[in-house]
């Protein structure tokens, strides 16, 4: 900051914004939708947004959307699309766009909350990490370098291979064991930069534990960076979980996109003509995984008020 | 005809989604072949903004709006970026304040100079190095450092560079932007005559814009104030010192001072003689109660809430004591092989007396911070011990940290820095108060717009529900002097308080510390570059050089009659617009 100034903004645009309560995040719900509406506010975002939204509802709504149940497996094998069967149906007689609309349930559902467990790991070692000096520091960080450096799909398919066949929960749980490394690589050194700043000596001063610094002083300062971790995770789990099926190495009954992609691979559909076994659930995963791409281009104004104001993209 | 004619120019930041802010507003002048000029005014005065325009490196969201820059014959606020780029070879330059960062860290000096030779072709291939070597000769460095790298080079030397590297295109006009704002007291002042020797020797027309007047007035022949996008006075050195016309320079004006004279007086600060302020200082520590040192002195009794904002709450505290300073020296250790260990701070002893100010001054790298940061027990001393009572800060462990911070606390240097961007002003002083007192819910609440008020930030429920970007920097260090008082400290530590700020905002936070330490007997120990500001609010005065101390004594004594050959130097690099007036040529 220096004393010439020319770019600071002028402050003329004070605006009162909270009366009488005590704490800038005290209203969780106020918090959330300001977030949203600055990630609306960016165009490329807003339509992550909007696809993101669709697959959500798509996946909470599946028992109402789909046309028949995802493993009604009565009708004709291997159909053309007809109206009937807007995307025919697949080698074991069962309807595909059914099988689509039940099937984004595991992928979204995979993405949240492994993105999420991954996440909060992430936060919560990087965090630690970076405030942290001396031997306790030198830990982490070996642990940290020991799951950044193996490679990361070999680690999966042992770790699936070695928890056979456990449905969903495991694969979050690979996908949670095999991604937390580089966030928190990532937030331990945004930690370590922000550490050095004088707000935090002084909340040092304000008599403050480490705990309420590292967690009220430093972690608010860094939300776009963990949010945009958050959709990097996701993505990746979507992705991970899809790609471990696809190698049958889930639970191959489940009804996904990934084993979509694992019996239309085991029946020869490209063979057969039937392209679109492969080809639609094959888009889903590629727009989901976009969508979140897409929001990640919306976070960089949440942690700085003054991006929030809308000055500048 | 004039090298340079502005004529309407305005200038406009229209960031997205906010309102257009002018910056500049249809300001005219002319300027001559060899002119030096001074554009003065303070932050957000749209002085900067001009010099962009007139070296044509406006930016979005900065727009030029209206009226004309004809340089030479040719308007440039019309020109594309490739003629403009043409242009400045034997056209325009700018030197910026942060220009010694804008050194790529991983090329020699040497092919900085050579990059624009090849870019603008106007060297020939074999004269380049004895033509780079000329120029880093011109602002007075060695030839050798053209193997150098930015990195190996001191602020001051990276400066020169940048002008060196701004000369090679032969401009005839140079913007000069804050060029020695960054750099340290000292290094300013010889920085400053190159520039201005330069401008001697090479007769270019040089603009010179700070926020600095006392400085501008030293070394330019012609000054212009601006104020709010307009330029409210235009005129030579010597009129604007003998006879400021607008209401603005007389403000500017009038906040510079001798610290060497008698009586020294500011806007809001009162004369502060030698006498006055002692006796002020005797009055407090023996109207002090002399009570048995408490050993539990974290928690207060909290008495029911009724008061006015000045009324302190020491019932139950330890008594007032002094921080005893001795022999402490400080040794960073070395971070290679090559590298020598730096000693930071060479035994230096002193005590402060309950209700005493005392300044501690010196150029960077004195060790003066580094005291600061030893006296809060935020770095441990290498030898000596520091005494608080019955506190040893020197060996204090973080357990104890809190104690000690209820009762020393500190004011930092970067008002923008020091708050937490996320957080309300309540915020920041709501934390204090909970973690220091008993005050809970509507109570901690009264007591943080008691803070408010007291640091003169009314109306209080307004200024509590501010984020720190809503604050002026004035404002933002009230908040920063008002969570300092939360604990209710005995001692406040202040780094550079005001180095930050406006000189127009400098004197109302100066005042401000002075009477919160004369009406609440807070001791302070004010740590500055600033011999003027030390004058006017301390009474004692220690002079660092390079950790050592090399004088001490009262304030109004040791800057009237300077012993050691440092203090002498840190007095004449001050700008003494008033005093230099005769000297000046003009």
């Amino acid at each position: 900051m220096t004393p010439t100034g020319t770019t600071r903004p002028a402050t003329s645009a004070v605006k009162t914004i909270s009366r009488g309560h005590h704490d800038a995040g005290a209203n969780p719900l106020r918090v959330i939708l300001r977030a949203f509406l600055t990630i609306w506010s960016v165009p490329k975002a807003r339509i992550g947004v909007a696809l993101l939204g669709v697959f959500v509802l798509l996946a909470v709504f599946a028992p109402v959307l789909a046309p028949y149940g995802a493993t009604d497996n009565s009708f004709d094998r291997s159909e053309d699309m007809s109206a009937a069967h807007w995307l025919g149906t697949t080698a074991a007689g069962q309807d595909v766009l059914s099988q689509i609309i039940y099937g984004a349930r595991v992928s979204v559902f995979v993405g949240f909350v492994a993105g999420l467990l991954s996440t909060i790991i992430a936060v919560l070692i990087g965090l630690s990490w970076g405030y942290l000096r001396g031997l306790a520091g030198d830990v982490i960080n070996f642990i940290v370098n020991l799951f950044l450096v193996i490679p990361a799909l070999p680690l999966m398919i042992v770790i699936a291979a070695y928890l056979q066949n456990g449905g969903i929960g495991m694969i979050v749980l690979v996908v949670v064991i095999t991604g937390w490394a580089w966030g928190a690589r990532v937030l331990r050194s945004q930690t370590q930069s922000l550490r050095s700043r004088d707000f935090v000596t002084a909340a040092v001063f304000s008599g403050e534990s480490p705990a309420r610094i590292v967690f009220r002083e430093i972690l608010p300062n860094m939300t776009s960076l963990i949010v945009g971790s958050f959709f990097g995770a996701s993505t990746a789990a979507i992705l991970a979980e899809a790609g471990l099926e696809f190698l049958g190495l889930g639970d191959s009954t489940t009804v996904s996109w990934g084993t979509m992609l694992f019996w239309a691979q085991n029946s020869n559909a490209l063979l057969t003509g039937q392209w679109v076994l492969l080809f639609a659930p094959g888009l889903c995963i590629s727009l989901l995984a976009t969508s979140m791409s897409l929001i990640n281009f919306g976070v960089d104004g949440l942690s700085n008020p003054r991006l929030r104001e809308g000055a500048q993209r | 005809m004039s090298l340079v004619s502005v004529q309407g120019l305005s200038v406009v930041y229209e960031p997205n989604g906010a309102e257009p802010v002018p910056a500049v507003k249809a300001v005219s002048f002319d300027l001559d072949q060899g002119d030096f000029v001074g554009l003065v005014g303070e932050s957000g005065s749209g002085k900067s903004t001009l010099g962009f325009a007139l070296t044509g490196l406006s930016r979005p969201p900065a727009r030029v709006c209206a009226g004309s820059i004809i340089f030479d014959g040719v308007d440039i606020a019309g020109l594309t970026p490739s003629q403009l780029r043409v242009q400045r070879h034997g056209g325009f330059a700018m030197v910026l304040q942060s220009g010694m960062n804008a050194l790529n860290p991983v090329r020699s000096i040497r092919n900085h100079f050579f990059d624009i030779f090849a870019a603008h072709g106007h060297v020939a291939g074999r004269d380049r190095e004895a033509r780079a070597a000329e120029l880093v000769g011109k602002v007075e460095l060695p030839a050798s450092v053209l193997d150098r790298f930015s990195g190996e080079l001191s602020g001051g030397m990276r400066q020169r560079v940048s002008i060196a590297l701004a000369l090679s295109l032969e401009p005839r006009l140079m913007v000069f932007d804050e060029p020695t704002t960054a750099l340290d007291v000292l290094v300013q002042h010889a920085v400053m005559d190159t520039i201005r020797e330069l401008q001697k020797a090479e007769r270019f027309t040089a603009v010179l814009i700070s926020h600095d007047l006392g400085m501008v007035l030293e070394v330019t022949e012609r000054v212009m104030v601006m104020h709010d996008g307009l330029i409210v006075e235009d005129a030579t050195a010597a009129e604007i010192l003998a006879a400021p016309r607008h209401p603005y320079t007389r403000m500017l004006l009038s906040h510079y001072g001798d610290p060497r004279a008698a009586v020294v007086e500011v806007p809001g600060l009162a004369s502060r003689g030698t006498e006055r302020a002692t006796n002020v200082a005797q009055a407090v520590a023996g109207g002090a109660p002399v009570v048995e040192p408490v050993v539990e002195p974290v928690e207060p009794v909290v008495e029911p809430v009724e008061t006015t904002p000045t009324v302190r709450r020491r019932e139950g505290r330890a008594a007032r004591e002094a921080i005893v300073v001795s022999g402490v020296s400080k040794v960073y250790p070395r971070h290679s092989r090559r590298d020598q260990p730096v000693t930071a701070v060479n035994d230096v002893s002193f005590t402060l007396e309950p209700g005493a100010s005392m300044a501690l001054v010196g150029a960077s790298g004195s060790g003066k911070s580094t005291i600061a940061k030893l006296i809060t027990g935020v770095e441990h001393p290498t030898s000596g011990t520091i005494t608080f009572g019955d506190l040893r800060i020197d060996t204090i462990r973080r357990r104890q940290l809190k104690r000690l911070h209820t009762e020393v606390q500190m004011v930092f240097q970067d008002p923008y820095a020091a708050l937490n961007p996320l957080h309300t002003v309540e915020y920041a002083l709501t934390r204090p108060v909970l973690n220091y007192s008993s005050l809970r819910g509507r109570d901690a609440r009264r007591r943080v717009l008691e803070l408010l008020e007291t640091v003169g930030l009314t109306p209080v429920e307004q200024f509590a529900a501010r984020l720190p970007h809503q604050l002026s920097g004035g404002q933002r260090q009230r908040v920063v002097i008002a969570r300092a008082l939360a604990s209710d400290p005995q001692v406040i530590v202040a780094d550079e308080p005001v180095s930050m700020l406006d000189v127009s905002l400098r004197a109302g936070v100066l005042a401000l510390l002075d009477s919160l330490r004369e009406t609440w007997g807070v001791s302070m120990l004010y740590i500055t570059h600033d011999l003027l500001s030390a004058r006017l609010v301390t009474d004692q005065i220690m002079v660092l050089n390079q950790g050592s101390v090399v004088e001490e004594g009262r304030t109004a004594t040791v800057l009237q009659n300077p012993q050691d050959d440092y203090t002498i130097r840190l007095l004449d690099a001050i700008p003494a617009p008033r005093s230099s007036a005769p000297r000046n040529p003009s």
